[in-house]
């Protein structure tokens, strides 16, 4: 569902070219739970923003269920990152003047669906994370843990292709961290595609399948079969 | 989206009330400033009688002495040449018509006679300049040419000498003479008062009218400007009415272009022939004025109205130069949140849409403030300018209102323009790792 083919990015930086990225090349099938790591600056955010169409490629060519995303418009662009993109980030973005149920309803009103159909996946995806109750309560009233929730479940509310997760429990205790990890997990077991950046070497290491780039190239990526993550 | 949009908006206001109130007050204030003195400029120099401006003449001669190199040419007609263009062969609706002043004495002896500003018309006056009547009518053509001793009242005066009655058939004692009241207008003040605009653009209209002839036959008291480029044969007043002396206005009816044309020739002739007799030796370019063209020429919008118009228009642009400065902080200090926007489906589109309606709600919310202030500051004009004008005409009226908040909406966008450009070109990937 998601191939990148010789994929690289170059930031100019007043008359100093920096490579973010070099020569990338992956596929990702659907339903995969991909876990990238490496170290700072090793380029895992603009691999992980060109994926998820917030940043386009220098080079190379970007398939999205078959369909070559390198060279679209700001409009299309768009219109992909609403309707097969979810993201969550590490420090949640949620809007701070907006109660829960319209934060998820941001995505839903850039789809332009009925109000009646919005209200339905919002009560769903809010459900499903366990904060139905609190729609009317802003995020600033809620526990880290549960503005991440929030967040996976704005994700959630478009029924994206897949997720791409930046960090999400960097911000969060091991507790809460282990709870929105059995989450995503729990959406990756319904089918949803998942791409998680992640400092946490366990995280890594318990993931089917962990990419690992240096200095913006793939270093190392191995699959893991589903009795050995167990 | 329209209405998610203004929700957004308000939201956005209460985020950064501060911010978003100064911004507000930089919009009003520009705004109220600047509506003051454009309802000035609006009611001072507007078309007074636009069902008809461009058909009312007023006429100019080329009056002068030639030895006086810097002379302009006087804005009235001299009595002679107004006599003549009463009689030229013409039925085009016309009107010579000047000011007087003469004593009053009441019919009731409570009210101590006194002195009022009079006005000698034609007839046709009062249809030609739309006058309009609250009881009786204009008097008739016969009563022009027959000298008859017949007034029309105005409202005002009415009130003070009959109480508000209809008072038509009774009569007024007006400088020893007696006259029948045959008609007592209603409200009338034309701003600027277009018909006389050499004796007070802004004072208030005249309490009395009677036949022109009159002021000539019956000697009255005369009041308003008069320009004379040579002495009187003689102090007696058939001897000014003789001189080249100009203290007339004149106003003829020209209801199409053949009929300014065949006008226009007509005063050509007559101003050749009156050089052939040593007379007009200072030539103008024109001498058929519609009612904005004289306004405009006799420079009816004072020149100070127009100073403080530009003053205005300058603070204005401080404001909104103020409010693109508070804009471009107030939005760049969003990047995270539009960031994410975008993350989530947002296109630069609906991006620029939504801040255009944020802008326009800041505007709005400004606007309506500035109305106020622009109320507060037209009072203040008021007292200001009482006792020297009549300033019951001077008030904000829906047009001036409705204007107000367009002009503060449309003002708050354009201050958005440049801070929702900029907005618009941010990256949302640079920001949703620094939130």
């Amino acid at each position: 569902m998601l191939k990148m083919t010789n994929i690289g990015k170059t930031f100019l930086t007043g008359q100093v070219q920096t490579k973010a990225l070099d020569q990338i090349n992956l596929q990702v099938d659907e339903g995969e739970f991909v876990t990238i790591t490496g170290p700072s600056g090793c380029g895992k955010t603009t691999f992980l923003n060109i994926a998820g169409l917030l940043e386009t490629a220098s080079s190379g060519q970007y398939l999205l269920d078959g369909e070559d995303v390198s060279h679209l418009g700001d409009r299309q662009r768009a219109k992909l990152r609403n309707q097969k993109i979810g993201f969550i980030f590490q420090s949640f973005n949620l809007m701070p003047d907006l109660n829960l149920f319209d934060n998820v309803d941001v995505p839903l009103r850039y789809r332009g669906l009925s109000r009646g159909e919005r209200h339905q996946r919002i009560e769903e995806a809010l459900t499903n994370v366990g904060l139905w109750s609190r729609r009317k309560h802003l995020p600033a009233q809620l526990s880290g843990g549960q503005q991440q929730r929030v967040a996976i479940a704005r994700a959630l509310a478009g029924s994206p292709r897949f997720l791409l997760a930046d960090e999400p429990t960097g911000n969060l205790d091991s507790k809460t961290a282990a709870g929105v990890m059995s989450l995503l997990h729990e959406i990756n077991a319904k089918g949803t595609t998942i791409i998680m950046v992640t400092h946490d070497p366990v995280l890594a290491k318990n993931s089917r399948r962990n990419i690992d780039i240096l200095d913006g190239q793939i270093r190392d990526d191995a699959r893991r079969s589903t009795a050995a993550v167990a | 989206m329209f209405f998610y949009y203004i929700k957004l908006a308000l939201l956005s206001y209460r985020r950064n009330p501060v911010l978003s109130t100064l911004m507000v007050f930089a919009i009003a204030v520009g705004i109220g400033a600047f509506m003051v003195v454009y309802t000035l400029t609006y009611l001072m120099g507007g078309d007074p009688i636009p069902q008809k401006s461009d058909q009312l003449y007023h006429i100019q001669f080329d009056y002068g002495d030639p030895a006086v190199s810097v002379f302009e040419p006087p804005p009235q007609l001299a009595y002679r040449d107004a006599m003549a263009m009463l009689e030229a062969p013409f039925d085009f609706p016309k009107t010579a018509t000047s000011r007087f002043s003469e004593a009053i004495e009441p019919p009731s002896q409570n009210i101590a006679p006194f002195f009022a500003n009079g006005r000698g018309a034609l007839s046709d006056f009062f249809t030609m300049f739309n006058v309009p009547f609250l009881y009786g009518g204009p008097w008739g053509e016969d009563s022009d040419t027959n000298g008859e001793q017949v007034a029309v009242l105005s409202r005002e005066l009415n009130d003070r000498l009959f109480g508000g009655e209809n008072s038509v058939g009774k009569n007024l004692d007006l400088g020893g003479l007696v006259f029948t009241i045959v008609g007592v207008l209603d409200e009338w003040q034309p701003i600027p008062k277009f018909y006389d605009l050499n004796n007070g653009q802004f004072n208030v209209s005249e309490e009395v009218y009677i036949p022109w002839h009159l002021i000539a036959s019956q000697e009255l008291r005369r009041s308003g400007n008069t320009n004379c480029w040579a002495p009187p044969e003689g102090d007696d007043f058939q001897a000014f009415l003789n001189a080249e002396c100009a203290w007339i206005q004149y106003w003829v009816e020209l209801p199409d272009q053949n009929a300014f044309n065949e006008y226009q020739t007509f005063l050509s002739n007559y101003v050749e022939e009156q050089r052939a007799f040593g007379r007009m030796r200072v030539p103008i370019e024109k001498r058929l004025y519609n009612v904005i063209e004289w306004m405009d020429e006799q420079e009816a919008l004072p020149n100070e109205i127009k100073v403080l118009t530009v003053l205005a228009g300058l603070l204005l642009a401080v404001c909104l130069l103020n409010t693109v400065g508070l804009l471009l902080a107030k939005f760049l200090g969003k990047s995270a949140e539009l960031g994410v926007r975008q993350a989530l489906g947002a296109n630069k589109s609906s991006l620029i849409i939504q801040h255009t309606i944020e802008t326009g709600v800041l505007g709005t919310i400004g606007g309506l403030i500035g109305l106020g202030f622009a109320v507060l500051g037209m009072k203040g004009v008021k007292i200001l300018l009482s006792g020297d004008i009549p300033v019951e005409w001077l008030h904000l009226d829906m047009t001036m209102a409705l204007t107000t908040v367009g002009l503060a909406i449309f003002s708050g966008i354009f201050a958005g323009l440049y801070p929702i450009w900029r907005t618009s070109r941010i990256n949302p990937a640079i920001h949703l790792k620094t939130q």
